[in-house]
């Protein structure tokens, strides 16, 4: 094989990574303040998908304003939903598995309202932007070198609001120690909603980002919430590094699996790494290091 | 003088009668056919809840053994003849053998999402062997040709015959109720519910945690195996997609949930609600999943306990 | 200042406080006296609003306190040092300080107030980029005081503030406390050492389940004959 293939595949699965990570950021996100697994992140992974080509179908919009409009309409819906939906199960029994229900039943229903109104045809959307770039004989698609700069930036700018702005101090109070939050007059419950918008922001990003790639359909958000666990698992739950450094690690060696191996054996190659990593850390990379 | 409370066991009693009389009323094979799936999600949902209600193990792979023992029995009848009865317990003990080999490395995990990802590792290694290896199950396009399960006294099973699986799967449902609810009140039960409170207090008393685990592993994957095996001999056709998906596994959750974890009785009412309910639906043809998915989220704001619980609250063995 | 009026408070179905009253006057420093479980922490929690009262009412100046949000208490201007003090472990020992201070009209002039807190704590100041989970528990008690001075309340409460330190390290918080009474703070001292806390205050409660039983100026309580047989081991 080529040299500069495998180079090539590395670089895809950087892309890749990125979006893993930022997917998995805002699981961990979650995770880290209410302790509970959010089942339909996949889903607002979906709408920015949809959000986008909708917009780009009805509106021509240009794409640096209809992204922008995408990513805050489903933060909007995620701090509705945990508004609606998870606040107020909070604190009442059943906590450590209701959550788990009423997002796989948001889950089920946004899937099954994006079939109902949009149809289960498969829509593929254009790159932001055309062309590629080619170094000596590797060559990358400038859409996933963009990917890569907005994944990056976006990635970096989260972290820094998380550890120098107030909102982002009162976010991690609020997870480390919700009472001692509350008495230093921290309005908690508002916190989490903006925790759930913020995550579903995220997701909507990435969604946006890869449609031109991996197409738009109702089902698109499912696959990659998978992967996000897994790579939430991999990197520490909870940890933001553990989430970034997980993605890149999973999405290398599924694209290196692909060219060494074969496609459909890839999960398989990733999953095993998965066990393996478990086997030698059994709370993941980062552990239980907290953001 | 506190009197024992029976409410349970009248309960148990009274849906056994039903199910014994019901074939006699139902208008078609098609009414059967749901109730045996009703039913056989029943002890999916049972086996999964004697790991996660009852041991505190979140698994989410159970779908492994289910598919695991629908193909072990299948192909051992296809190949070597093997008796379809005597699958039932061969798929049951090749899962249970499955759930111990993944219990090992799984319970070094604490955090209940960790546990589940492995888990769920675990159970897609096994998805995309079965669909990649087509030379030996013939991947999507579905393994045909499983024999059915033979004739016992007047029960029929095979083409045409559907009371003969019902009885079948009711009586596999009730062994397992049965022994689960053994299981459960029995030291096995007190000790594992010990390491679900708090693994390093059980630990300290001495209670052997690894052993008790591993035991709660293999007996739920047996179930689920020998279920799983029932399925691959009263359909008789298997693909990756309808034994080995995730789908099973949210289906399985859901229902137990909504039943009511950790009680016996909350994943059977669980099953037989949600199961029936996926097929009244169907009336609302394409709308059906998204009404589906709205009633759970409804159901969970209301009863975030679990329906069982709150209707007989305060029990501890249900 | 602070008043409670009957107050019954309870966890789920098991009762704690039982027709709980007290006032503090401005100024004052109240101690509230007990043993393990009669209810003191329990008393605060309820003042902050972590907790709601089944009965009775909880006012400031006046004003009804129990039946505004939680995150309003601080707000109101009541600073609570919790039980096992009670920080954000994996945040810096600056950033907690820092989250005192969150409230918007306190946020403006936060570094102002941070030098002011670093003063009167000069240790937290050597330490401000530390991990506060990695203070020592002298210092975690500071770091705790310090982020409630750092919202400037006009009403301290300090949950045994003694517990798990060393005589020399409770002297020096106690002193702490002392001056910033008389910077003119108002303080109710939650204290398991009563001898201690009847020193420096000005008047008592005794509670035992969930009751108050008892009452005085701090001298009286300190001849007081069941106080001295119970809480001084007299």
């Amino acid at each position: 094989m080529p040299w500069f293939i495998v180079v090539e595949q590395i670089l895809n699965g950087l892309v890749l990574g990125a979006i893993y990570a930022i997917m998995a950021s805002g699981l961990s996100l979650i995770w880290g303040s209410l302790k509970m697994l959010n089942f339909a992140h996949g889903e607002f992974y979906m709408l920015g998908g949809y959000g986008l080509y909708l917009l780009l179908l009805y509106t021509g919009l240009p794409l640096g304003v209809a992204v922008p409009i995408c990513v805050a309409a489903v933060y909007l819906a995620g701090w509705l939903v945990e508004r609606a939906f998870v606040q107020p199960l909070l604190d009442k029994p059943g906590w450590d598995v209701s959550p788990l229900i009423a997002t796989l039943g948001i889950s089920i229903v946004l899937q099954n309202l994006a079939l109902r109104l949009l149809g289960e045809r498969i829509q593929s959307l254009p790159y932001f932007v055309e062309g590629t770039l080619a170094l000596g004989s590797v060559r990358i698609a400038w859409h996933r070198v963009l990917i890569l700069l907005v994944s990056g930036l976006v990635i970096a700018a989260f972290v820094s609001i998380l550890k120098t702005t107030r909102l982002g101090m009162a976010l991690r109070a609020t997870a480390q120690d919700r009472d001692a939050a509350t008495l230093q007059g921290i309005n908690v419950r508002g916190v989490y909603a903006m925790t759930f918008g913020l995550s579903a922001a995220l997701a909507a990003l990435a969604g946006t980002m890869l449609a031109p790639i991996f197409s738009v359909s109702p089902w698109m958000g499912a696959a990659l919430l998978g992967k996000a666990f897994v790579v939430c698992v991999l990197g520490g739950l909870g940890s933001l590094e553990g989430a970034i450094l997980g993605g890149v690690i999973l999405g290398t060696v599924e694209s290196l699996a692909v060219v060494l191996w074969s496609s459909e054996w890839k999960d398989v190659v990733s999953f095993i790494v998965l066990i393996g990593v478990l086997w030698v850390r059994p709370a993941g990379l980062f552990g239980t290091r907290e953001w | 003088m506190v009197k024992p409370d029976r409410t349970p066991q009248v309960i148990w009693l009274a849906g056994l009668l039903v199910l014994v009389v019901l074939p006699a009323v139902l208008p078609n094979d098609y009414v059967v056919t749901v109730l045996i799936l009703c039913m056989l999600h029943a002890v999916l949902a049972s086996s999964w809840n004697f790991l996660m209600g009852f041991a505190g193990i979140f698994s989410f792979g159970h779908q492994a053994f289910y598919g695991l023992g629908a193909y072990v029995s299948a192909l051992l009848a296809m190949r070597a003849g093997l008796d379809p009865w005597l699958g039932l317990v061969v798929g049951g003990l090749a899962a249970a053998a499955l759930g111990a080999f993944i219990a090992v490395p799984t319970l070094r995990l604490r955090a209940a999402p960790y546990i589940a990802i492995a888990t769920l590792g675990f159970a897609e290694i096994a998805r995309i062997t079965a669909s990649n290896l087509v030379g030996l199950t013939r991947g999507e396009l579905g393994l045909v040709g499983i024999p059915p399960l033979t004739d016992v006294g007047p029960l029929r099973f095979g083409a045409g015959s559907r009371i003969g699986s019902y009885y079948a799967m009711l009586g596999i449902l009730a062994l397992t109720v049965v022994t689960l609810g053994w299981l459960v009140r029995s030291r096995v039960g007190l000790a594992l519910l010990a390491i679900r409170e708090s693994q390093d207090a059980a630990d300290s008393l001495g209670v052997a945690v690894t052993r008790y685990k591993v035991l709660a592993f293999a007996v739920s994957s047996f179930f689920a195996g020998a279920v799983g095996a029932f399925y691959a001999h009263t359909f008789l056709v298997l693909t990756p997609s309808t034994v080995l998906s995730i789908a099973i596994m949210i289906e399985l959750i859901a229902m137990t949930l909504v039943g009511g974890a950790g009680t016996l009785l909350g994943p059977v009412v669980g099953a037989f609600a949600l199961t029936l309910s996926l097929e009244q639906l169907r009336v609302l043809g394409d709308w059906r999943l998204l009404i589906y998915g709205a009633a759970l989220v409804a159901l969970i704001l209301f009863m975030p306990e679990g329906v069982m619980r709150r209707l007989l609250p305060g029990r501890r063995h249900l | 200042m602070l008043a409670l009026e009957s107050v019954d408070a309870a966890y789920g179905d098991a009762q704690a406080l039982w027709d709980v009253s007290l006032t503090v006057g401005r100024g004052e420093i109240v101690t509230l006296l007990g043993a393990n479980g009669a209810g003191k922490t329990t008393t605060l929690r309820t003042i902050s609003g972590l907790l709601r009262p089944r009965r009775g009412r909880v006012l400031l100046d006046g004003k009804r306190l129990d039946t505004r949000p939680a995150h309003e208490v601080a707000a109101a201007g009541i600073g609570h040092v919790p039980e096992a003090r009670r920080l954000f472990a994996n945040m810096t020992v600056r950033e907690n300080l820092l989250m005192g201070a969150f409230r918007a009209e306190r946020w403006a002039d936060r570094e102002a107030t941070l030098e002011r807190v670093f003063e009167t704590f000069p240790r937290l100041a050597e330490r401000r980029h530390q991990l506060a989970g990695t203070l020592s528990g002298g210092e975690q008690q500071m770091c705790a005081i310090g982020r409630a001075l750092m919202g400037r309340p006009s009403l301290l409460m300090l949950d045994e503030p003694s517990l798990g330190l060393a005589p020399n390290v409770v002297d020096l918080i106690f002193d702490i406390i002392r001056q910033v009474a008389q910077g003119g703070v108002t303080i109710l001292l939650v204290e398991q050492n009563a001898h201690l806390a009847l020193e420096i205050a000005d008047r008592g409660y005794v509670m035992e389940t969930g009751r108050i039983v008892l009452e005085g100026a701090g001298r009286d309580l300190l001849e007081d004959a069941h106080v001295r047989r119970a809480y001084l081991g007299l």
